[in-house]
């Protein structure tokens, strides 16, 4: 593992884009990865997990024993300090029966640095267990990342899955992300994706719900804004295959500039006739009457719509 | 008595038809003004005109003058600069925003700011504070979360449309004393209103009707001709005096 110099630097140029300063002056981390080097790691308690060096990022596996129940977020950083051609991240997550974690990932991109990011993540939510998968982005203003990232998960009869999907400074960059769940018996799946793309940021989103056990529940939840040239495309597919499933596709994207491109594509397929999935899908500028409520109490304009934006952001 | 707004002579058409047909109006420093009148008289549209929401930044002619200053085709940011403020009749809701953001935001630049205190004005308790400012509030929550940001901003004049709407019977009085406050620590009020029992509490009242000022004077006077006008008009009951 690397020395407190090393750890240093990567601080430094990680706060500058946003981290939370606390994270470092803690030591929160249970695993800070800089493109491949791993500079942290920290097991946490009923958490076991192997993570080896690749030629090009890191692999992990990590099983969440059951029945641990954790108060404190487990943190995780999968970051790159320098600009380097590709970083590969892969991998497996197992919460045991009966767990209910919390894992909180920073993707931290340093201030002007370019690369391409490549993540693939499997994840299984067995029986009557929780997980929240919290992945919170961070990208500097100059900073170009060309990200895929693929999920698939499996949610166990009465589990929970919540993943969010988090970028709210910076620069979007070219974005892929796709997220797949298979929903058992009263498994509740929720995908959030909330971003915001700049200048000509490409981002591409797409949530695949199959609501395979009787009683399981899909949300599929997007709020991206658009600004400048951004090209935005939203895909939520929610797939009612069990008695008394109920899937919801809401996604509400917001665009601001003449030269923008946001297509929403909700797809709701039915194969059971107690099954009900929804879907709203709004795409717009931002609301006027909230802009105009906020310009009314002395704000200007653009403070009004940061406001608006940070909010639906949150 | 000082003007602190001066409505003179304001004309408005929208899409062919005349809304506002020549309205004058004039609002003291300090005090509390009532505007009444029936549905669709034109009391949201100047409220609107005043503050420039909805696209309508200035009548067709005619002048709104705020301190000496005219108002018309400045836009609402410098309107709020200048001291103004409205209340929605339904005000919007955020996604995202608590209660106590919104309230910090709206008295920004109010130096005695009190967050609690504006929210037990209008009869919120401190819980609220975290509470969004979405869809999770009632109504009539979100009606007096708007009010306590107007309190927190503390303008000089607060246009509040239908400040009572949506309000309980047994809160009006509350929301009676809050604008009687709000008056005390100098912020003149221009509400709208059809309840009798808030139009009471104000100074001055003016009943307004098919886009006209029918009368200005003290509220008692002004709400005893809204009700034996308001029955026999021909414009709103044109069956009552023989119409078609
Ligand atoms: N944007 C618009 N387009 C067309 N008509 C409008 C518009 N805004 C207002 N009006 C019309 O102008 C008239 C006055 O509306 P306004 O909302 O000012 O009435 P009001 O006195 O506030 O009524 P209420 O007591 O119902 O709130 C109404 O007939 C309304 O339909
Ligand atoms: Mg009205």
């Amino acid at each position: 593992m690397a020395t407190k110099n090393v750890l240093d630097t990567v601080a430094k140029k990680f706060i500058q884009i946003g981290l939370p300063k606390d994270l470092f002056e803690r030591n929160r981390f249970n695993l800070l990865v800089d493109r491949n080097k791993i500079i942290v790691r920290y097991p946490a308690p009923g958490v076991r997990s192997e993570v080896i060096e690749t030629p090009t990022g890191v692999k992990t596996k990590v099983y969440v024993e059951p029945g641990t129940k954790l108060e404190e977020p487990v943190t995780l950083c999968f970051g790159a300090a320098e600009t380097t051609e590709v970083q590969t991240t892969e991998g497996e997550i197992v919460v045991g029966e009966g767990a209910d974690v919390k894992f909180q990932v920073y993707g931290a991109m340093a201030e002007g640095i370019k690369l391409k990011h490549k993540n693939k993540l499997k994840v299984r939510v067995e029986k009557n267990a929780r997980f929240e998968f919290l992945d919170l982005h961070y990208n500097g203003e100059d900073t170009f990342v060309e990200l895929d990232t693929e999920t698939d998960a499996y949610i166990g009869e009465n589990a929970y899955f919540r993943s969010v999907f988090k970028q709210t400074r910076g620069r979007a960059g070219k974005v892929r992300i796709v997220l797949k769940a298979q929903v058992d018996k009263k498994g509740v799946a929720v995908f959030e994706t909330k971003m915001i793309g700049k200048k000509d940021d490409e981002i591409y989103v797409e949530d695949v719900i199959h609501l395979n056990g009787e009683e399981s529940r899909g949300i599929s939840k997007s709020r991206i804004i658009a600004v400048d040239e951004t090209k935005a495309t939203f895909v939520g597919e929610t797939y009612g295959n069990a008695p008394r499933c109920r899937g919801h596709i809401d996604c509400s994207e917001v665009i601001r500039g003449k030269d923008v491109t946001v297509k929403a594509v909700p797809v709701v397929v039915v194969n059971d006739e107690t099954a009900k999935v929804t879907h709203e899908a709004a795409i717009g500028s931002i609301d006027k009457k909230q802009l105009e409520t906020l310009m009314a109490r002395g704000l200007t304009e653009d403070e009004a719509v940061d406001v608006i934006v940070q909010g639906m952001l949150r | 008595m000082v003007p602190i707004l001066t409505v003179n002579d304001v004309k408005l058409t929208i899409d062919g038809r005349p809304i506002l047909k020549g309205v004058n109006l004039v609002v003291n420093e300090g005090e509390i003004h009532a505007v009444l009148g029936p549905n669709g008289a034109g009391k949201s549209t100047l409220a609107s005109l005043i503050m420039g929401i909805n696209d309508l930044k200035e009548p067709d002619s005619g002048e709104i003058i705020f301190q000496d200053k005219l108002v018309n085709g400045l836009d609402i940011t410098e309107r709020a600069k200048l001291g103004i403020t409205l209340a929605w009749q339904e005000p919007a809701r955020f996604e995202g925003i608590t209660v106590e953001e919104y309230l910090k935001l709206s008295g920004r630049n109010n130096p005695e700011l009190d967050v609690v205190e504006c929210l037990e004005l209008v009869g919120l308790d401190c819980s609220y504070l975290n509470r969004f400012v979405d869809d999770t509030l009632s109504g009539g929550e979100r009606k007096r979360v708007e009010l306590a940001s107007v309190l927190a901003m503390r303008p000089k004049l607060a246009v509040l449309d239908e400040p009572d709407s949506g309000i309980d019977f047994a809160s009006m009085e509350d929301i009676a004393n809050m604008i009687k406050t709000m008056r005390d620590r100098g912020t003149t009020v221009l509400m709208i209103t059809h309840r009798e029992e808030i139009a009471e509490i104000a100074d001055r009242a003016t009943l307004m009707c098919d886009g006209k000022v029918v009368q200005t004077g003290n509220p008692k006077d002004v709400g005893q001709k809204f009700k034996t006008m308001c029955v026999k008009c021909e414009v709103r009951n044109p069956e009552l005096v023989g119409g078609e």
